[in-house]
């Protein structure tokens, strides 16, 4: 076996789908033996996740590397292409390590076990597949199958109202998703070959109307992924009702499905709208931060509230792709790793609380800190986190974003001073509903009502341990963000400067269509590269 | 000799990750053998203390080699990058950086000492020791910071220690909206000092103080940048200081963070944190220096915030709150010396403050853990000056200590707070006469209040047995409890069981307080030195102070001494702060004048100071109810409007559906043609076009 023509990829995506395939021969009868099969399933893969790229993955380049093509339908030149890059490859990690992580935190589960790990990894392979393909056709086919796992898991384990959850999930998401197949055969069938390869669809010329249309169809459909206000309303519900492991890829997943598509797609492929749209992005990345911190804060459900303030912290991740610096791009992908940790931390956290306290109104909190101490200082550390506190990645991510985007050059000095304030804005409200939260859990005297009918019991070595795990990686980040940076940097510097390239020529020619300096939020720049 | 020194200065980081070990192996035990470490009291104590113990020998060390003249040191490493973007981190050393790293360590090793009393029958030892370690880090760190940014980060962080520390006894309703209020409050002042980082960073591309200041000053003197403009970057940076030195508009946390354990008050919120406003002004001088707009600016909100303070204070029967307020006046003695160019004036009384501020806190601690032998552990009581008086006779260490304290504070000769505050007076004075005129009368005005407090505490007679006076508070407690949280808020009765409870465990205390044991009067004396002596450093006829601490090291010519000018500056500031005492002696000591009458006499100024000036009543209603009602709005719009929308849509299709499944016959290849119909659309019509 020869390490470098090894197919990694396909063996890494295909793994626990197959692994999956055995499960339902597994002699279980409680359900114990089943899910230290699928921790291991998902320990092994992710294990030769870390293996091929420490083996294969060389950080200087800016391509696509571990690349394997297989033709599979010849006709329609669809091809089972994979390969990473500095975009795909730290999220296939963090894919690895937060589903590794979500079986070990589904443990409690005990309804339909065998069905529940079976999803399980059958979304793991799901979720690698999207962001390792780069065959616009596959993807779709990858993003559509990552959707029933998510759908089943959401409406069998979910809570009440979990099927009301789940359809609006899937009609959602679904009808975002097909926009992106309408766009991705409009794109393959341009010009004179058809093909679905995402690097030949990125150089082929597209005229601008074209390419605005097609901005707009992937935009819609990565919104309702990420989400971008107005179309997150899917979000809450399906937070509010699903469980903890759910969650965990929910948050720390899913949502970066959207912000890479963006960068993959919109960012990469259509560089010339991206120009266009790159304000109407910080707009909107301004309503995110500010509009769902402000929702967050006034939301009297736990989970909601968490489901929110991650809407919030999308908002830099939209702001940091439209910001034109390599600085505010690192700075968005930096914020998807890190909220993917963040994020899946609170929801874990949520969840544990929540099967101690049976209530996720905040009301019928309070003063919990006493008895579970090791919860209290878990959850204080992890709201701190999402709070972007200093050490931490969160904060990186965001001063990034802040300092990429207030150095730009293509933006007019009033349009990124109000962007600004805005965003700085959601830095005030952030701490006011995290903090408020905590202070309505944990603090005070304990809620009699509480004590008497619930065992409030402290947290577990297995959730202390779950926790320890994803704080390691924020911190480690937070104190040294290069350790992460550096793993993308060549890559979202060699696409800024594409960009900036496209930029600039569209400033100078302006052929045909309407300049993009005619925008009154955009200038010509002075780009220095 | 030299270059083991030079070797040290590679070591220097050392000084804030010492700590930061300590806290994080407490810590891991903390979460990890939660029991077991919660019983390690001693090890863990030990472990440290002599960590910090070792961080403050280095600091001497290196306090010792810039007095003989060291050069800075300073040394950067990449933090972060983006392509040609570079971020450093790293630290420095210089004159300001040292004294601060003195300051710190001395006074937080003392703290750490003391809590070993203090907090001897805490459930929570070790996890305080844990966050002191941890806020020790947080504050080194930051006094050694070589650029704005890593400021900010520590910055930051020391506000997350002062969270946790507030927030300590977590079971308290008062500690948990305390502290809340303390990270929200600074959270405000550090949007306005990200804002202006950023600005100057846009302007001038570095987070550098000297290079920022040399580049802003060239960019407004060349036009690049519209001074007003300037201007308003410096003041935004200004900001993170208001908030983390308790100055107004936003010092309304500092108060309310007396809930946290007295130790805390004295190392935080007195000695170090809330200097660390000053010392970002003094690091930012560069900047602040050449734009005189600014400079008139932080003059002046330090002289209203030191009025202010002084003012409030008289009133405060909460020995604690007393002292808060009068940190917050002496904060804004420092704040408008900086203001008004008086760099090494402001930054020695900053130094002689942390000396004398953390005697009085501890003191006040002391007092408490005195009283508590008699009233329990009730901060409502314990805490009041009304059930004090005549402790001299059971402590007269903390008594002696504390008069110490009020002497230096008041700034009577020879004491520390005279030469410090005496110079910031001057200084004013020879800038702006109506500056001068303001601190004057502060002066008098805290003169007044420490000894109302000195006697309501320690002379006359003990009044803490006093059950009538006990009810009245507690009475009153409830009823402000009740009035803040609005009708109904609150169940009343479960207010009246817990103060129940506190009855009940009255039985088991005694009826006379004791002095405390040796781990916190030790620290009081050790912290008696520097309050008596350290002002020697700084006299106006031999300030080697000054010649230390001067910007960028040049000791400029000293202004030749003058002693008419200096006799009558100092004998006014003298003779006001003895008016002051003498007021306090007759209505106090020897109860000539009734305080009470004249209270009745000027209601309207009584009840403002009663009420801290009836700030935190406004901003309740404008910011905290303002805050949750546009919020409650959003979510409205939100689930009526927005989802409202999408469920809606879903009807329609519903509907729409039920009609349309007519057309629907199941064969693959119609379905084919609506999507090959679509793309087809697609490209045509772009293709044209």
């Amino acid at each position: 076996m020869d390490l470098e023509t090894f197919p990694w990829l396909t063996t890494v995506i295909l793994f626990p789908l197959l692994a999956s395939l055995a499960i339902p021969l597994l002699p279980d009868e409680n359900g114990k033996t089943v899910r230290w099969y699928a921790l291991i399933v998902g320990l092994i893969d992710f294990v030769l996740i870390v293996v091929a790229f420490a083996l294969n993955y060389d950080f200087s380049q800016s391509g696509l590397q571990l690349v394997e093509t297989y033709t599979w339908v010849p006709q329609l030149d669809l091809k089972w292409s994979l390969g990473v890059d500095g975009l795909s490859m730290p999220l296939v990690l963090l894919t690895g390590f937060i589903t590794t992580l979500a079986t070990l935190a589904a443990w409690p589960v005990t309804l339909k076990p065998k069905l529940f790990y079976f999803l399980l990894l059958a979304m793991y392979s799901g979720q690698i597949g999207v962001f390792a393909v780069q065959d616009l056709l596959l993807f779709f086919l990858f993003w559509e199958l990552e959707l029933i796992p998510v759908y089943l898991l959401l409406s069998i384990w979910g809570g009440k109202k979990r099927l009301y959850a789940a359809t609006k999930f899937i009609l959602y998401t679904a009808g975002g998703s097909l926009f992106i197949l309408v766009a991705a055969l409009a794109m393959a069938f341009y010009g004179d070959a058809v093909s679905f390869d995402m690097g030949l669809l990125a150089e082929k010329a597209y005229p601008l109307r074209l390419q605005l249309l097609l901005y707009l169809a992937f935009l819609v459909a990565y919104a309702v992924k990420l989400p971008i206000i107005p179309l997150h309303t899917w979000l809450p519900d399906a937070h509010g009702e699903a469980t903890a492991p759910v969650h965990m890829l929910l948050a720390g997943i899913l949502l970066k499905m959207g912000g890479y598509a963006l960068i993959r797609m919109n960012f990469g492929m259509l560089p010339d709208a991206h120009a266009y749209f790159a304000p109407i992005l910080v707009i909107l990345g301004c309503v995110n931060i500010v509009y769902a911190a402000l929702t967050s804060f006034a939301q009297r459900n736990l989970k909601r509230k968490i489901a929110y303030s991650s809407i919030s912290h999308m908002g830099f991740v939209l702001i940091g792709i439209a910001s034109f610096t390599n600085l505010g791009l690192s700075g968005a992908m930096l914020q998807m790793v890190s909220h993917g940790l963040i994020g899946a931390s609170l929801f874990f956290l949520v969840g544990a609380t929540y099967d101690r306290t049976h209530t996720l109104v905040l009301e019928e909190m309070g003063g919990v800190g006493k008895k579970m101490p090791k919860i209290f200082a878990m959850f204080t550390t992890c709201s701190l986190a999402s709070l972007a506190l200093p050490g931490m990645s969160g904060f990186v991510a965001e001063l990034m974003v802040f300092v990429g985007f207030a150095t730009s050059d293509a933006y007019s000095f009033t349009f990124r001073l109000i962007a600004v304030l805005f965003m700085a804005i959601g830095v005030i409200l952030t701490p006011i509903y995290l903090l408020s939260m905590l202070r309505e859990i944990f603090y005070g005297p304990e809620n009699k009502a509480l004590v008497e009918h619930e065992v409030l019991v402290d947290a577990e070595p297995r959730e202390v341990f779950i926790i320890a795990c994803l704080l390691v990686p924020i911190i480690g980040f937070g104190f040294y963000p290069k350790l992460l940076t550096q793993i993308y940097d060549a890559t979202t510097q060699s696409l800024n400067f594409r960009l900036n390239q496209v930029f600039v020529a569209s400033q100078k020619t302006g052929e045909g269509s309407i300049p993009v300096a005619a925008l009154p939020v955009l200038k010509a720049p002075a780009i220095s590269q | 000799m030299m270059e083991s020194i030079d070797l040290l200065y590679q070591y220097a980081w050392l000084v804030p990750v010492l700590p930061l070990v300590g806290a994080a192996i407490v810590g891991v035990g903390l979460i990890s053998y939660s029991q077991t470490t919660s019983k390690l009291r001693q090890p863990a104590a030990v472990l440290i203390v002599s960590l910090t113990g070792a961080a403050m020998v280095l600091s001497f060390l290196f306090f010792w080699s810039q007095v003989q003249g060291h050069p800075t040191y300073t040394s950067m490493f990449e933090w972060a990058a983006a392509g040609d973007f570079h971020l450093e981190m790293g630290y420095t050393v210089d004159h300001l950086a040292a004294l601060m790293l003195v300051v710190v360590t001395t006074v937080a090793f003392l703290v750490m000492i003391y809590t070993h009393g203090y907090m001897a029958h805490d459930p929570g030892y070790v996890r305080f020791y844990a966050y002191l370690s941890l806020f020790s880090s947080s504050m080194l760190g930051l006094v050694i910071s070589p650029n704005l940014l890593q400021v900010y980060v520590f910055w930051e962080l020391v506000g997350m220690c002062s969270y946790l520390l507030i927030g300590f006894w977590y079971n308290r309703k008062a500690a948990a909206e305390a502290c809340q209020k303390a990270f929200v409050t600074n959270r405000v002042g550090d949007f306005g000092l990200l804002l202006g980082m950023l600005a100057l960073f846009w302007a001038t591309g570095s987070f550098d103080f000297q290079v920022m200041g040399d580049r802003l000053t060239n960019l407004v003197n060349t036009g690049g940048l519209a001074p007003t403009l300037a201007a308003v970057f410096a003041v935004l940076v200004f900001l993170g200081p208001v908030a983390k030195s308790a100055q107004f508009p936003l010092h309304v946390w500092l108060p309310d963070a007396m809930e946290g354990p007295t130790p805390i008050s004295a190392l935080i919120h007195a000695a170090t944190m809330v200097a660390a406003g000053v010392f970002l002004v003094a690091r930012m001088y560069p900047v602040f220096e050449p734009i005189p707009a600014v400079m008139t600016v932080i003059a002046w909100t330090g002289a209203f915030t030191a009025l202010m303070g002084a003012t409030i204070a008289i009133t405060q029967n909460d020995i604690k709150k007393g002292l808060a307020f009068s940190t917050m006046s002496q904060l804004g003695y420092m704040v408008m010396a900086m203001g008004v160019g008086a760099y090494s004036a402001g930054l020695f009384h900053l130094m002689t403050h942390a000396y004398f501020k953390a005697m009085l806190f501890l003191g006040s601690g002391s007092v408490i853990h005195g009283m508590e032998a008699v009233v329990g552990h009730d901060p409502v009581l314990a805490q009041d000056m009304r059930l004090m008086g005549g402790l001299r006779k059971y402590m007269p260490i903390t008594a002696l200590t504390f008069l110490i304290g009020t002497l230096a504070i008041c700034g009577i000769p020879p004491f520390a707070g005279f030469w410090s505050k005496d110079e910031i007076l001057s200084s004013t004075f020879a800038v702006n006469p109506a500056l001068w005129a303001i601190g004057w009368l502060t002066a008098g005005i805290t003169a007044f209040y420490m000894f109302r407090m000195y006697f309501s505490t320690f002379e006359g007679s003990f009044r803490g047995n006093d059950q009538a006076t006990r009810r009245q508070l507690k009475q009153a407690h409830l009823q402000r409890l009740g009035l803040s949280l609005g009708p109904g808020a609150m169940n009343p009765q479960e207010l009246t069981l817990d103060s129940e409870d506190d009855h009940s465990g009255d039985s088991h205390h005694g009826h006379e307080p004791h002095e405390s044991p040796l781990a916190m009067t030790f620290p009081l004396l050790v912290l008696a030195v520097p309050s008596v002596l350290i002002g020697l450093l700084g006299t106006p006829f031999a300030n080697f102070f000054e010649a230390f601490i001067h910007p960028g090291g040049v000791a400029e010519e000293l202004e030749a001494f003058d002693w008419s000018e200096f006799t009558l500056m100092a004998g006014s500031s003298v003779a006001i702060a003895t008016v002051g005492i003498v007021l306090a002696v007759l209505m106090y000591r020897t109860r000539v004048i009734d305080a009470g009458a004249i209270a009745s006499k000027i209601p309207f100024l009584y009840n403002v100071s009663l009420h801290k000036w009836y700030v935190d009543d406004l901003y309740e209603v404008v910011f905290v109810q303002g805050s949750r009602r546009l919020a409650k709005q959003v979510l409205n719009i939100d689930i009526r409007i927005v989802d409202g929308l999408v469920n809606f849509t879903g009807f329609v299709t519903l509907i729409t559906g039920e009609g349309l499944k007519y057309l629907e016959n199941g064969r693959a290849q119609f379905y084919a043609l609506i999507v090959f119909g679509a793309v087809l659309g697609l490209v045509l019509l772009s293709g044209i076009t």
